[in-house]
């Protein structure tokens, strides 16, 4: 087993560029936080450089950080096929999944951990561990000390008992834990804090992008400009209920000319993606108006133009984590409608930032009401743009990592720097 | 001996006594000569009321004597029986005397009626005007050598061209300061800008004018910078000046921004019961969370007057009464978080007295307890008067403000916004501090609220002008 280098830098925005998103004074309110920083070592560690969604909040937090002055660092833990099948087992009973784990799995879980804690170099005065696969690396701790937070970005509330008991034996030993959501917690003993996820404005999922691009896009798919569009972009799954979709667009095309468009791609372990593609296909079959697009994985612009093209965009999910998916279609400035479930509660408050909805009926009403007002829709949609970025954009995210470790030095409620 | 000095005499006479007539004619048509023209002198003087004037004869009435006197002495001289060389010897002593007195004189002159005129210009800083007249003053220096040094018959042409070119490469070398010394001349003397101003540049840069030397302006920045601009600069761009010195606080007012994360307490409520319960026992910074969090996280909406509570029963619960029972807490009322709990708790349990528990919220639509944890930090921003108040109010971030108002006023139990205590006991200004004090910030957005703030403070400001 060998250690991965430390990475201290990424070549992506600078931290200026930020500032006509979101104005001076948060990133002057990001230095001045930093500065508190200084001289503390911050050494994130999780399971991989590339690849998930913690490996690229990290990619992009780590050189942001590094920018304002702190020393983050960034370090993964090293493990082979073996240990990440039981890895990706427990995410998914942490999700609530069924699965079979055996006690062999925790022996092969343990014994990994053990030897990445004598391998793994420790120099940070705040380890930062992400996600259950280091979550033994706290077992250091009364060799070193410091300080230990756990990233937690998955949705616990509703866990696989054996796995999550196995998993909290660690996690009560940080000085604190970190969760996305409300919902997605369970009472711990120790500190918890609340840091919802967000998006990176300047990626190429986000940022603005020339009309060129964006009617290039809907030409190469063969959407019609001019007819008001609505767009659900997520993969093929029956939680994200594309047939729903259908069902109430077909409601709406009733009195309202319009097309919808489901974009997305298929997830390469789920094995229903697949048949929920097909069946989407079925139900669209005959009508010009909706148009089933395969989107294939990296093709950010594409989705990000067919975001900005779109009259609506909807997520009628059965089941959603965060969503943020709805945090990037409401940051293009574009009424959403979506289902009242998960994080989009939290991002949507009803007829301010969006329309939240319950049924299929209630998603139709709401792609109704907004088609024959477009005023109430253009309003929707800028103040939903509004909340994402005074609530959930990269910069937020930022200096919450930099309150969550000041915090550790500082107990009390009001803190006076 | 005495029978050949008079013989020498006798021989001589005419040539000893006609230099002595020319030299004794010379005084007593200087004297005349001196005392009619400066009589005229006087009068022009007096009728053109130049200040100058008595400068003028005061500094040149006696050298004008002495120069008369070279006059005659040099005339008298040239008359004299003397050989050609001692008249030259004694003609370029005499034209070397002459030219040093002369030179002498100009440069008092100058000196004197320099400082008459720039002490005028208030705003020139002495530096500017000690730097002027020594400039002046060599140059004349100069002058006066190369003239003797002509009249000895030393070639100047040399020495010319290498003043000239000494003075070229000087002129080359201090472009910018020497352009700086103008411009602040001009600055001077049109008194566009005084210190104590408060000006706004092109660059969109403002504050105070802090010192003005003779090569540049500082401003002092409401962040405590000080820009240093140069002269030429300053004159070349576009300057708003937004007003004079206004009075002083006892105590400058520190802006402070406030930030925040929120703390899980994993408590949770499904009803009213456990909501009830959970509510009396929380840290007040929950409760303080749930009564602000609206304003934060949209504070670019028209303002909701809800509460966390309010929403969640509403919402959650589907007790649209209950609902609007807790919406109708006004949290302005309470100035202290331990009253406003007080409230919500009595709310809730009238409503159990009558409902008991009610209804119980769906999975996933609980009601988690959080904690707010705020983090306060000093900002640049410092004000000293009214004017940079308001200028710094429209400058500072919306968590600023947020902290200054409502943060203060309930969690750090002041009881009123910092805004209010400051202008009350720093500046005496009681009306506008009561005015905005009784501002419900929780009716506004939150650039709502800063425009209203500014509006109050900019009218206090007409109004005091008016009358003052």
């Amino acid at each position: 087993m060998q250690l991965d280098k430390e990475i201290y830098h990424h070549s992506k925005a600078k931290l200026q560029d930020y500032v006509p998103l979101v104005g001076r004074g948060t990133i002057e309110a990001l230095n001045a936080l930093a500065g508190r920083l200084s001289g503390k070592v911050i050494q994130n560690i999780n399971s991989t450089y590339t690849g998930g969604g913690v490996a690229e909040i990290l990619t992009r937090m780590t050189p942001l950080l590094n920018q304002l002055g702190v020393d983050a660092r960034w370090t993964t833990i090293k493990g082979d096929d073996r240990f990440f099948s039981v890895t990706k087992k427990f995410h998914n009973a942490l999700h609530g999944k069924i699965e079979s784990i055996s006690s062999e799995d925790f022996s092969l879980f343990l014994e990994v951990s053990r030897k990445n804690i004598e391998e793994l170099q420790f120099n940070g005065d705040i380890i930062f561990v992400h996600d259950p696969q280091p979550v033994v690396l706290i077992s250091k701790r009364h060799e070193i000390g410091e300080k230990w937070l756990w990233r937690c970005h998955i949705d616990v509330s509703n866990p696989d008992e054996k796995v999550w008991e196995f998993i909290q034996n660690y996690v009560v030993q940080y000085d604190a834990t970190v969760f996305s959501a409300p919902n997605f917690t369970r009472r711990l003993p120790n500190r918890q804090f609340l840091i919802h996820p967000s998006i990176d404005p300047l990626s190429d999922k986000n940022r603005e992008l020339p009309q060129e691009i964006i009617d290039s896009v809907l030409n190469k798919y063969g959407l019609d400009k001019e007819k008001p569009m609505i767009i659900q972009i997520s993969r093929f799954d029956y939680l994200k209920d594309p047939l729903g979709v259908i069902d109430a667009f077909e409601m709406v095309r009733k009195n309202i000319p319009c097309q919808l468009v489901l974009a997305g791609g298929t997830a390469t372990d789920d094995p229903e993606s697949d048949k929920v593609l097909e069946e989407a296909k079925e139900r669209a079959s005959g009508n010009p108006d909706i148009h089933i697009l395969l989107i294939p994985p990296e093709s950010d612009i594409e989705i990000n133009a067919l975001q900005r093209s779109a009259t609506i965009i909807m997520q009628k999910s059965i089941k959603e984590g965060f969503g943020l998916t709805v945090t990037e279609a409401l940051w293009k400035g574009k009424p959403v409608v979506a289902s009242a479930v998960g994080g989009i509660q939290l991002q949507i408050k009803n007829r301010f930032t969006g329309l939240l909805c319950h049924s299929i009926d209630g998603a139709a009403y709401a792609l109704r009401l907004l088609l024959s007002n477009p005023e109430y829709a253009r309003w929707l949609g800028k103040n939903g743009q509004e909340h994402v970025r005074q609530n959930f954009l990269i910069t937020r995210h930022l200096k919450d990592y930099l309150m969550l470790f000041i915090s550790l030095y500082h107990p009390q409620d009001v803190i006076y720097l | 001996m005495s029978n050949t000095v008079n013989e020498w005499i006798s021989n001589n006479w005419l040539g000893i006594t006609v230099p002595l007539i020319v030299f004794l004619a010379f005084i007593i048509v200087s004297i005349w000569i001196r005392r009619r023209l400066y009589h005229y002198l006087e009068k022009v003087f007096s009728q053109t009321k130049w200040e100058g004037g008595n400068i003028f004869i005061a500094t040149t009435r006696n050298p004008f004597f002495h120069w008369c006197l070279i006059l005659g002495g040099f005339t008298a001289i040239q008359v004299s029986p003397l050989s050609p060389y001692f008249k030259s010897l004694f003609g370029r002593l005499l034209g070397s005397i002459f030219i040093l007195s002369l030179t002498w004189t100009v440069i008092i002159l100058i000196e004197r009626i320099l400082h008459l005129y720039l002490k005028r210009f208030k705003a020139l800083p002495s530096a500017t005007i000690i730097v002027i007249i020594n400039g002046l003053k060599i140059a004349f220096i100069v002058v006066g050598i190369l003239i003797m040094l002509d009249l000895w018959g030393i070639s100047t042409t040399p020495l010319m061209l290498m003043f000239t070119i000494l003075l070229l490469i000087a002129i080359f070398a201090f472009r910018d300061q020497i352009l700086d010394i103008f411009s602040g001349i001009e600055i001077a003397r049109t008194n566009v800008v005084r210190t104590n101003d408060y000006v706004r540049l092109e660059s969109g840069e403002e504050g105070y004018v802090s010192k003005i030397t003779w090569n540049t302006i500082h401003i002092k920045t409401p962040d405590e910078k000080i820009l240093v601009i140069p002269n030429s600069k300053f004159i070349r761009t576009t300057v708003t000046i937004l007003g004079k010195p206004l009075k002083q606080a006892s105590q400058p007012f520190r802006f402070f921004t406030r930030l925040y994360i929120k703390e899980l307490t994993g408590l949770k409520a499904r009803n009213l019961s456990e909501l009830v319960t959970i509510l009396k026992d929380v840290d007040d910074s929950v409760v303080y969370y749930h009564t602000h969090n609206f304003i934060e996280e949209y504070q670019y909406l028209t303002p909701q007057p809800a509460n966390d509570f309010a929403l969640w029963v509403y919402d959650a619960l589907g007790d649209q009464v209950l609902g609007e029972k807790l919406a109708n807490v006004d949290t302005f009322e309470f100035s202290t978080i331990g009253a406003l709990r007080e409230r919500l708790v009595d709310v809730i349990n009238e409503e159990l007295s009558i409902k008991h528990d009610g209804r119980q919220a769906p999975q996933g639509r609980e009601f988690h307890f959080i904690k707010s944890l705020s983090v306060i930090l000093p900002t640049y921003y410092v004000a000293h008067d009214l004017r940079e108040f308001v200028e710094i109010l429209r400058m500072v971030s919306l968590d600023t403000l947020y902290f200054h108002i409502f943060e203060a006023r309930l969690r750090l139990h002041k009881g009123v916004n910092d805004f209010s205590i400051w202008l009350n006991d720093c500046l005496g200004e009681k009306e506008l501090a009561d005015r905005i004090a009784v501002l419900d910030p929780y009716t506004y957005t939150l650039e709502g609220l800063r425009s209203m703030i500014i509006q109050l403070v900019e009218k206090h400001m007409e109004r005091e002008h008016a009358v003052g």
